[in-house]
């Protein structure tokens, strides 16, 4: 069992790319044991795999009216499955389509935990640093044992 | 007094953000069609100037659900310029991810995104299959739906192991693959392979792989369906019962020009034989008018760009000598899309797993045009029944990687010289064709054609509709605010405009 950060989003979509550029910041940082660090892309259904056997998941991903632009929020799953009530699968099906099957699909135990942390908008640097911060936090307050 | 005509919006909000269908509907019948992808991609222009190599690393992120496919396409046309050949254990590992890939596109797209349709309340609370449609295809809690995806979760896994990383593997190089899978990760593919076979021919097919096979005619396959109540209760025999009752049979029709740029080239030892003997590839590429099939000519492709918001040039061009220049004025009249206007030999073409039955003779889908032509149904019949296809060879491939584990998988490729060459190969939604011209070790020209240009295409010069614009034509809407019936229509191309956005919106 592992600790998950998975970075979701489009490097080459200027309105899709935090995801990728904190992914890029984590890059450069000691990541806790027992975490793995995945660049999610735009992969959607396709990331189920890497939510089993997993203890805690830090989503990293581009969000849209949860905070002022520039801003950085962290959600847990269930408040993004309640801003997202009614996920539906197509190509663009992203972290609400995930949530939602997720415990229909699951092979094994659920996370223990999953949280999202959003970034509204256009960001600065400070805040795709915070965020690449935040992810770990997450995890180092969650150790694997 | 003359019918009046009413021009609607199609939504198609489950299928893509960034298409619009507007239908002119004259006495509940679609008389004409606009098809208008509202997202310029640019991926070209990104290309320009760059590193031959970094078309394995762009492109792929083209789509999230065929990424495999863009890679491979960019990978081939980098082995054509390098005039490297590949070692057979390359190509078979190559082969199994792709049709891995494919196959999880299929059954995802049938009943995700397809058969949710025929929950649909409004239009078919009253069809005799309704009960039984929401309770396999209802969004998230189907039967069917819920066990698509764990099913088709476990295949993908064969692309991570194979791949090494997932997702946005990067595994295909000119001159081969860069990884090489130990013979416990091959066997554990075989396992994985072993059980898909084994839920697809129970669930999806209802039957045997052999006994489908020997479905051949429109006949037949009414026969079929009254044999045994598995084949009527599998998603297949479910699919057909209902399509039929809910007129899919009818509608959707297009002009029968079929495309097919083929798929999986064949190692010089193999068990696999190609679908029509002497092609090189196992699937057959070409283009056909009805069931008349001709040899792919690749000079024959050209791309028109008088309906699109793209810089003009003064006649269709092939994609070598294309640009891709975005330009729009409110004063240029005929754009609007943003989709450009592949032609073959000057005509529109439908692309897909219908089109590869065709040009394979696959003997039921030959039989379907000449009694039906193309029509919603058919075209989405082939598509869940693929796998029927590729799964049999699927597992040969995987068996001769086993036994010839040993051997190479990767030519030494030290740089890639200038010159031209093209990735053309048949992917989950069509034809995909990647053509790349490098100067000075520089990408100086790169051009995409997705299969959903082919069937999603605007008119053209000579204002000849796309594909889908032509199927839509005849359609017969019972209601204008929710016409489902175009939708199938739409959907039973399977159209991919968007994997790009993925952001959490706040719907509250």
């Amino acid at each position: 069992m592992k600790n998950k950060i998975i970075c979701i989003g489009s490097r080459l979509v200027e309105t899709d790319k935090a995801g990728p550029a904190v992914y890029d910041r984590l890059c450069r940082k000691k990541i806790p044991a027992q975490t793995d660090l995945v660049e999610g892309g735009i992969a959607g259904l396709n990331l189920l795999c890497h939510l089993e056997q997993a203890k805690i998941v830090v989503f990293v991903d581009a969000v849209s009216g949860f905070t002022r632009p520039g801003q950085m929020i962290l959600l847990t799953g269930q408040q993004v499955q309640a801003a997202c009530p009614k996920p539906v699968y197509d190509h663009s099906a992203g972290i609400a389509y995930l949530l939602a099957v997720l415990p229909r699909v699951c092979h094994g135990p659920l996370p223990e935990d999953i949280f999202l942390v959003g970034i509204e908008g256009r960001c600065d640097s400070i805040t795709l640093d915070r965020a690449a911060d935040a992810a770990l936090t997450l995890t180092r307050k969650n150790p694997v044992v | 007094m003359s019918p009046e005509t009413k021009k609607i919006n199609i939504p198609l909000n489950r299928a893509e953000g960034d298409l619009e269908i507007k239908v002119d509907v004259t006495d509940g019948i679609i008389t004409d069609a606009w098809s208008c992808g509202t997202m310029y991609r640019g991926f070209e222009a990104m290309m320009t100037g760059r590193g031959p190599l970094d078309g394995l690393v762009i492109t792929p992120r083209i789509c999230g659900i065929c990424s495999l496919t863009h890679l491979n396409a960019a990978a081939v046309a980098l082995d054509r310029i390098a005039q490297v050949t590949l070692p057979d254990n390359a190509i078979r590992l190559r082969n199994v991810a792709l049709m891995a890939e494919t196959i999880q596109s299929d059954l995802r797209q049938a009943v995700l995104m397809y058969m949710a349709d025929f929950t649909n309340h409004k239009a078919y609370h009253r069809h005799v299959l309704f009960k039984e449609a929401v309770a396999r295809y209802q969004i998230l809690a189907g039967s069917s739906v819920v066990e698509v995806i764990r099913k088709t979760k476990r295949l993908i896994e064969i692309i991570a192991i194979i791949g090494g990383q997932w997702p946005h593997t990067s595994f295909m190089v000119p001159g081969g693959v860069t990884s090489i899978p130990y013979v416990p990760k091959l066997m554990q593919c075989r396992l994985i392979f072993d059980r898909f076979l084994a839920w697809y021919e129970k669930k999806v097919l209802g039957c045997s792989i052999a006994r489908w096979q020997a479905v051949t005619t429109k006949k037949e396959l009414a026969q079929w369906l009254e044999e045994r109540p598995e084949h009527r209760d599998s998603e297949v025999g479910f699919f057909v019962r209902f399509a039929q009752k809910a007129g899919l049979d009818f509608c959707g029709r297009g002009d029968d020009h079929f495309l097919c740029f083929g798929n999986f080239p064949l190692p010089k030892e193999t068990a696999v034989t190609p679908r029509v003997p002497g092609a090189g590839l196992l699937t057959t590429p070409g283009f056909a008018r009805g069931t008349d099939c001709r040899a792919l000519d690749a000079a024959n492709i050209k791309e028109d760009s008088t309906c699109s918001w793209f810089e003009q040039k003064p006649a269709a061009s092939h994609p070598y000598d294309s640009i891709t220049r975005p330009y729009a004025s409110g004063n240029m009249g005929k754009p609007y899309s943003w989709v450009k206007a592949p032609r073959y030999d000057g005509l529109a073409a439908e692309t897909g797993p219908l089109a590869e039955a065709v040009m394979d003779r696959v003997p039921l889908f030959q039989d379907l045009i000449k009694e039906t032509g193309a029509t919603a149904l058919v075209r989405q019949l082939a598509r869940i029944t693929r796998p029927a296809r590729l799964l049999p060879d699927m597992g040969t491939w995987i068996d001769e990687l086993l036994a010839h584990h040993a051997d190479p998988f990767y030519t030494p490729v030290k740089t890639i010289p200038d010159g031209q060459g093209a990735g053309m190969i048949q992917a989950a939604r069509g034809a995909l064709g990647h053509w790349v011209t490098i100067e000075n070790s520089k990408i100086s020209n790169y051009q995409v054609i997705t299969p959903t240009a082919w069937n999603g295409s605007p008119r053209d010069g000579q204002m000849q509709p796309g594909p889908w614009e032509t199927a839509l034509k005849g359609t017969r809407v019972k209601d204008l605010q929710n016409p489902v019936e175009a939708g199938h229509v739409i959907r039973s191309f399977d159209p991919c405009m968007v994997c790009a956005v993925h952001i959490v919106k706040n719907e509250k």
